[in-house]
C-alpha cells in the first residue's frame, strides 16, 4: 500500500519510519516461523517462540532501526530541498536572463531603493543608534548652570569645584573650555605661526572619557592646580602627525603658545573623538578664588554605576541650593541642569531630521516594491502557459510559490548588491552635503552592521514584492488554461482577483508618492521662507576676517589702538567702502548674552534681571553692514574709554522696554558687581545674525573702546557685490599686508565672503530639503510609470473587447473616456489615501519646519493637483492607444 | 576502513551483508539465511542484529532499499547493492584478505 503524501505529512516521518521497521521485522518473523514449521516440523506456537528467541530483543532492534531511519529520512529531505533550491535558483537565473529588460528595470529600481535606504540607515546608525565612542557612554552627562532666564549657562570655577567636591552621585567630573591659541615654533623649521583650536581642560577629563595618551601622558592633578606646573600641553593626533611628523620625541619639547612656553607631555590617540577640531590641550587649573559669577566653564560628568539620572539631578539640585544659601550674592536663583551626553551631542532636531529621512526613504522603497509587484503580476499573465505546464508536470502550489519567491529574492539580492554601490556613492554625497549639520557624520560608513541591515532588507523586500504575485500566479487553473488553448493568461493573474490586486497596488503607489511629495513640499516651502527671512543687514560685497590678538602681550590700550589702526588702514585701501568689527561673528558659535536691568528699577534677585544678546563693535560696524539707524546716533570716536558709558540698542529692545517713549537718554545697568549705568544713545534696526528662526531677541551694542575684546571679526564692505575669487585673493594680500604692518607676528586667516557664513544656518534645512526633494521626485516618476504600466496593461488585455465595441459602432472618445475614468478613479483613491496619510504623518515634520504649518493647505492642494495631473497624463497615452485599436484586430487576435 | 578494524563484529557483519547482496536484490530474511548457510553457522549472530546493520548501510548509501513483493507474495523490503557499496565491498575484501594472511603468518611463525 502506498501511503499518500498528505497522510505522511500529517503523521510525520517518525510514524512512517516506525511503521516500515515494524513491517520489516514482522515479515522476518513470519518467514522464520514458516521455515521452522516446514523444515523442522515445529508446531505454530513453538515455532513463533523459537523465531522470537533467534531474533533477539525485538524492541531494541526496532528502536535502533527507527533511530537510523529517522536520521536517514532527515538527511534525504535536506538534500532534496537543497537540490530543489539549486534547481529554483538555476531556473530563476534563466528567467532573469530571458527577460533582460524587465530584469534590468527591477534591479535598477531595487538598487536605487535599497541603496538609498542603506545610506540613510547608516546615517541613522551613526546618529541615533550607535553608542558614543567612549566606555559606558550612557553614564556620561553634561551639566549647566541655570537661572530663571536661561537653562544653559556655563559654570564658574568655584561652583564647578564645589559641585565636584560635594556630589555623591558622580564618579568623576571635568570642565573644559575651547580656546584658540597661536602656536609659534621654538625651533628652526617649525613653520609659520598658526592659530590652533585648543581646549583648556581639567586633568579629570581624559580619564572621564576613558582616553589614554598614545605617547607620553595626560595631565596630572598637580598640573591642574593654580600655581602648579601648568605650562604643559597635550597634542592632538592630527597636529602631531601634520606638524611634528608623528615623532614620539616631541614629548619634552617646548612650544610657544600664545606667547607662553609650554612643555609637550603627551599625544592623544587618533581614536580620541571628543571635539575633533581641537588640536592642542592645556590644563585648565580651576581657581577656587575666582569670581563665582564669572561663568565660562563647560562641565561634564560620569554617573557612578547604578546611579540614575534622576538621583544625580536631585543631588546636584541640593548642592546648588546649598551654594545659593552659602553665597547668596552670586548664587541666589542659580540652579544646575544635567542631560545625557547623547542628547547634548545629537540635538533633538538633528535626530528628528534623520528619522524623518529614514521614514521617507522607507516609503520610497515600499513604493518601489509596489511597482515591481505590479510588473511581476503583469509578467505572470504572460507566463501562465509556463506555470501551467509546471503545475501539469506535478509541481504543487507550494512548490510554485517557492519557485516564484526564489526568483524575487534573487532579484532583490542582485538589486541589493548593486544597491551597495549606490549607497557608497550616496554616502559620499551625504558627507559632502551636511558635514556640520549632521553630528558624527564622519563616523558614517558601510560597516558590518549596515551590511547586515542591507541583507535583511533585501530578503524582506524580495518577499514583500514577490508574495502577492506569487500567490496570484500560482493559482493557475489548469482547466481554464486548456480551454483557452493556452492563450497565455493564467486565470489567477489575469482574472478579476489579479486586476483588483493591481489596482490596489497602484493606489498604494499614488498614496505613497503623495505623502512623500507633501513632505518635500513642506520642507521646500519652509526652506524658501527661511532663506528669504529679512536679516536686517546687507551682506553683499562684505568679506570677513577673524583676528585674535594674544591677551598676554596686548594691553586693553594696545587692543584699542590695534583695531583702530587696522580698520583705518584697510578702510583706505582702494575698493573698500567701510570697515567695522564685532566680537560675535554672524552665525558663529559665540553668542554672548548679558543680564541687565533698567536704571531706577533696582532688582532684588536674579530673576528680576532681563536678558539680552550683546556685541562689542567698532564705530564702522553699522555702516559696513548697512544697518539702519532709527533714532539717536551711532558710536563715534568720542565714545572712548573713560567717557560716558554708552550703548546702542535694537528696535525690539526699545519697543519692549519703553513702548511709546523715547529710549534715547535712558539708562540700563548690568547684573552683578556695582556697575555704572549705561546711556542709550541710539536705536538701530533689528538684525538676524545669530539664528534665522525664533523670536527676534534684544541686542545691546557696546563701543569697542569701552569693551575691549581679544578676538574680533572684521567686516569689510567692498565696492560692488561680493568680489570674485581672484579679486578676493588680491584683497586678501593687501589686507594681510596692512595688518602685518601693525603687528608682524599676528596670524591672519583667509578672507571669507559674508554670504558664505550666512549659508551656515541654511545648511541643515537645505540638507533635509534636498534629500526629501530627491526622494519625492523619484516617487513621482515611479508612481507615474506605475499608473502608465497598469493602464497600458489593461488596454492590451482588453484589446479584443475594445475592438468589439468599436466594431459595433462605439465612438473612439467613449473608449478614451472609459480608460480615463478608470485612471481617474485610481488617482482619486490614491490622492485621497495619500492626503489622509500625510495629514497623519506630517506632524513629525513640525519641529523641522519654519513658518509653515505641517498641514499647509496650499502645499497639500498643490501636491494633489500635481500628482493628479501626472497620473492623468500617464493614463492619457494608453487611452489614446485604446481609441486607435483597429476593430478588425478583435477578430484576428489570437 | 578504520572503523571496521576497531569494531570487528560490526565490521564483519557489514561485509557479509554486502557480500550477500552481490547475488542480486534480497530482503532481510534472505540475507540472514544466506549468511547462516555460507558461514555454516560458525558466526553465531542474533538474527535481529542484522537489521540495524542493513539500515546503517542504507543510510550510508552502500545499499538501497525498496518495498516489493516476496516469493510468497508478501510485502517485503528489498535491499540492493549500490555502486558505492560494490566498491566498498571490493576495498573491504582486500583489507580482509591481507588481514587474514597477516594473522595466519603470525600464527605459523609462532609454532
Amino acid at each position: 500500500m502506498r501511503i499518500p503524501a498528505g497522510f505522511r505529512r500529517v503523521f510525520g516521518l517518525r510514524g512512517q519510519v516506525a511503521q516500515d521497521v515494524a513491517a520489516e521485522i514482522e515479515f522476518h518473523l513470519e518467514m522464520r516461523i514458516q521455515d521452522l514449521i516446514e523444515e523442522e516440523g515445529l508446531a505454530p506456537a513453538a515455532a513463533r517462540a523459537e523465531a522470537l528467541r533467534r531474533f533477539g530483543d525485538v524492541g531494541d532492534v526496532r528502536q535502533r532501526c527507527e533511530a537510523i531511519g529517522v536520521r536517514r529520512e532527515k538527511e534525504t529531505r535536506r538534500s532534496e530541498l537543497l537540490a530543489e533550491v539549486r534547481q529554483d535558483v538555476g531556473y530563476a537565473v534563466r528567467q532573469m536572463v530571458r527577460a533582460p529588460f524587465f530584469t534590468a528595470i527591477v534591479i535598477l529600481t531595487l538598487a536605487l531603493g535599497i541603496g538609498a535606504t542603506t545610506a540613510i540607515f547608516s546615517l541613522v546608525d551613526a546618529v541615533v543608534l550607535r553608542p558614543l565612542p567612549y566606555p559606558a557612554p550612557e553614564r556620561l552627562v553634561r551639566l549647566w548652570e541655570t537661572n530663571p532666564q536661561s537653562d544653559h549657562f556655563s559654570s564658574s570655577e568655584p561652583n564647578y569645584l564645589d559641585w565636584r567636591k560635594e556630589n555623591r552621585t558622580l564618579a568623576e567630573m571635568a570642565a573644559f573650555k575651547a580656546v584658540t591659541l597661536s602656536l609659534v615654533g621654538s625651533q628652526e623649521g617649525d613653520g609659520e605661526p598658526v592659530r590652533l583650536s585648543g581646549a583648556a581642560v581639567t586633568a579629570s577629563l581624559f580619564p572621564l572619557l576613558g582616553a589614554r595618551a598614545a605617547v607620553g601622558r595626560t595631565f596630572s592633578a598637580a598640573e591642574d592646580r593654580p600655581g602648579g606646573e601648568t605650562q604643559v600641553a597635550v597634542l592632538g593626533n592630527g597636529l602631531w602627525r601634520r606638524r611634528f611628523g608623528a615623532d614620539p620625541r616631541v614629548v619634552g619639547r617646548v612650544l610657544s603658545l600664545e606667547g607662553k612656553r609650554y612643555t609637550v607631555i603627551g599625544v592623544l590617540p587618533a581614536s580620541f573623538a571628543f571635539s575633533p577640531e581641537t588640536e592642542v590641550w592645556i590644563p585648565l587649573a580651576p581657581n577656587p578664588g575666582n569670581e563665582r559669577d564669572d561663568k565660562w566653564l563647560d562641565v561634564m560628568g560620569r554617573l557612578k554605576p547604578g546611579v540614575s539620572l534622576a538621583a544625580a539631578r536631585a543631588d546636584l539640585d541640593g548642592i546648588a541650593r546649598r551654594l545659593a544659601e552659602r553665597y547668596p550674592e552670586s548664587n541666589r536663583d542659580w540652579g544646575a541642569r544635567m542631560i545625557p551626553f547623547q542628547e547634548w551631542l545629537v540635538r533633538p532636531q538633528a535626530r528628528q531630521m534623520v528619522l524623518v529621512l529614514f521614514s521617507a526613504v522607507g516609503l520610497l522603497l515600499l513604493l518601489g516594491c509596489a511597482n515591481i509587484s505590479n510588473l511581476l503580476l503583469a509578467r505572470a499573465t504572460t507566463r501562465g502557459r509556463e506555470l501551467g505546464l509546471r503545475a501539469a508536470l506535478g509541481a504543487g502550489r507550494a512548490r510554485l510559490i517557492r519557485q516564484l519567491l526564489t526568483e524575487s529574492v534573487l532579484l532583490a539580492g542582485t538589486g541589493a548588491a548593486a544597491g551597495l554601490a549606490v549607497a557608497q556613492v550616496a554616502l559620499r554625497l551625504l558627507r559632502a552635503l551636511g558635514p556640520q549639520y549632521v553630528p558624527r557624520l564622519e563616523e558614517v560608513s558601510l560597516d558590518g552592521r549596515v551590511l547586515a541591515f542591507t541583507l535583511v532588507l533585501s530578503l524582506a523586500t524580495g518577499i514583500l514584492f514577490g508574495i502577492a504575485p506569487a500567490l496570484q500566479a500560482s493559482r493557475t487553473d489548469l482547466h481554464a488554461l486548456l480551454r483557452q488553448g493556452g492563450r497565455g493568461d493564467a486565470a489567477g493573474a489575469g482574472g478579476r482577483g489579479g486586476r483588483r490586486l493591481r489596482d490596489a497596488l497602484v493606489i498604494a503607489e499614488l498614496a505613497l508618492a503623495m505623502m512623500l511629495l507633501i513632505g518635500a513640499g513642506l520642507m521646500i516651502g519652509s526652506f524658501l521662507r527661511l532663506q528669504n527671512v529679512d536679516k536686517g543687514f546687507d551682506p553683499d560685497g562684505v568679506v570677513v576676517v577673524k583676528l585674535q590678538v594674544p591677551e598676554n602681550e596686548y594691553s586693553e590700550e594696545r587692543m584699542r589702538a590695534f583695531f583702530a589702526e587696522v580698520s583705518e588702514r584697510i578702510g583706505n585701501l582702494p575698493g573698500v567702502v567701510s570697515v567695522g568689527a564685532t566680537n560675535a561673528d554672524p552665525f558663529g558659535l559665540f553668542e554672548p548674552r548679558i543680564n541687565y536691568t533698567v536704571d531706577g528699577q533696582a532688582p532684588q534677585r536674579q530673576s528680576d534681571f532681563l536678558s539680552a544678546d550683546w556685541r562689542s563693535v567698532t564705530p564702522g560696524f553699522f555702516r559696513a553692514l548697512g544697518i539702519p539707524l532709527r533714532k539717536g546716533r551711532l558710536f563715534s570716536a568720542e565714545d572712548r574709554d573713560g567717557a560716558e558709558k554708552v550703548v546702542v540698542i535694537n528696535e525690539t529692545m526699545a519697543r519692549s522696554l519703553w513702548p511709546g517713549e523715547d529710549p534715547i537718554g535712558k539708562k540700563i545697568l548690568w547684573t552683578g558687581l556695582a556697575s555704572k549705568p549705561r546711556t542709550v544713545i541710539g536705536v538701530v534696526g533689528d538684525i538676524r545674525d545669530m539664528q534665522l528662526d525664533g523670536e527676534t531677541r534684544q541686542v545691546i551694542f557696546r563701543p569697542y573702546a569701552q569693551m575691549t575684546w581679544p578676538w574680533m571679526t572684521l567686516m569689510i564692505k567692498t565696492a560692488g557685490t561680493t568680489p570674485g575669487l581672484s579679486n578676493l585673493g588680491n584683497l586678501s594680500v593687501a589686507i594681510r599686508r596692512e595688518i602685518h604692518a601693525v603687528d608682524r607676528d599676528l596670524p591672519v586667516p583667509d578672507l571669507v565672503p559674508l554670504r558664505q557664513s550666512l549659508a551656515a544656518p541654511l545648511a541643515a534645512p537645505r540638507f533635509g530639503m534636498l534629500l526629501l526633494g530627491v526622494f519625492a521626485a523619484v516617487a513621482l516618476v515611479l508612481a507615474a510609470t506605475g499608473v502608465y504600466g497598469i493602464m497600458m496593461f489593461a488596454v492590451t488585455q482588453q484589446t479584443r473587447e475594445i475592438g468589439v465595441r468599436l466594431a459595433l459602432g462605439a465612438q473612439p472618445w467613449s473608449v478614451v473616456r472609459m480608460i480615463l475614468s478608470r485612471g481617474l478613479l485610481l488617482t482619486l483613491a490614491g490622492v485621497a489615501l495619500g492626503w489622509a496619510g500625510a495629514f497623519g504623518l506630517t506632524r513629525f515634520l513640525a519641529s523641522l519646519l519654519y513658518g509653515t504649518a505641517p498641514t499647509d493647505s496650499l502645499i497639500f492642494g498643490a501636491v494633489a493637483l500635481l500628482l493628479a495631473a501626472v497620473a492623468v497624463t500617464a493614463t492619457w497615452l494608453p487611452a489614446r492607444r485604446a481609441a486607435a485599436i483597429d476593430p478588425r484586430l478583435a477578430f484576428s487576435a489570437d | 576502513m578504520s572503523t571496521m578494524k576497531m569494531d570487528l563484529l560490526q565490521g564483519t557483519l557489514d561485509v557479509l551483508v554486502l557480500k550477500a547482496l552481490t547475488w542480486g536484490p534480497q530482503h532481510g530474511y534472505a540475507v540472514g539465511r544466506w549468511i547462516e548457510r555460507t558461514t555454516e553457522a560458525v558466526l553465531k549472530i542474533e538474527e535481529g542484529a542484522l537489521y540495524p546493520a542493513l539500515h546503517r548501510l542504507e543510510r550510508k548509501g552502500l545499499i538501497a532499499a525498496e518495498w516489493g513483493i516476496s516469493e510468497n507474495n508478501r510485502r517485503a523490503k528489498f535491499y540492493q547493492l549500490t555502486e558505492v557499496g560494490r566498491r566498498e565491498l571490493q576495498a573491504q575484501t582486500v583489507t580482509w584478505q591481507s588481514y587474514a594472511q597477516a594473522i595466519a603468518k603470525v600464527l605459523q611463525a609462532a609454532v
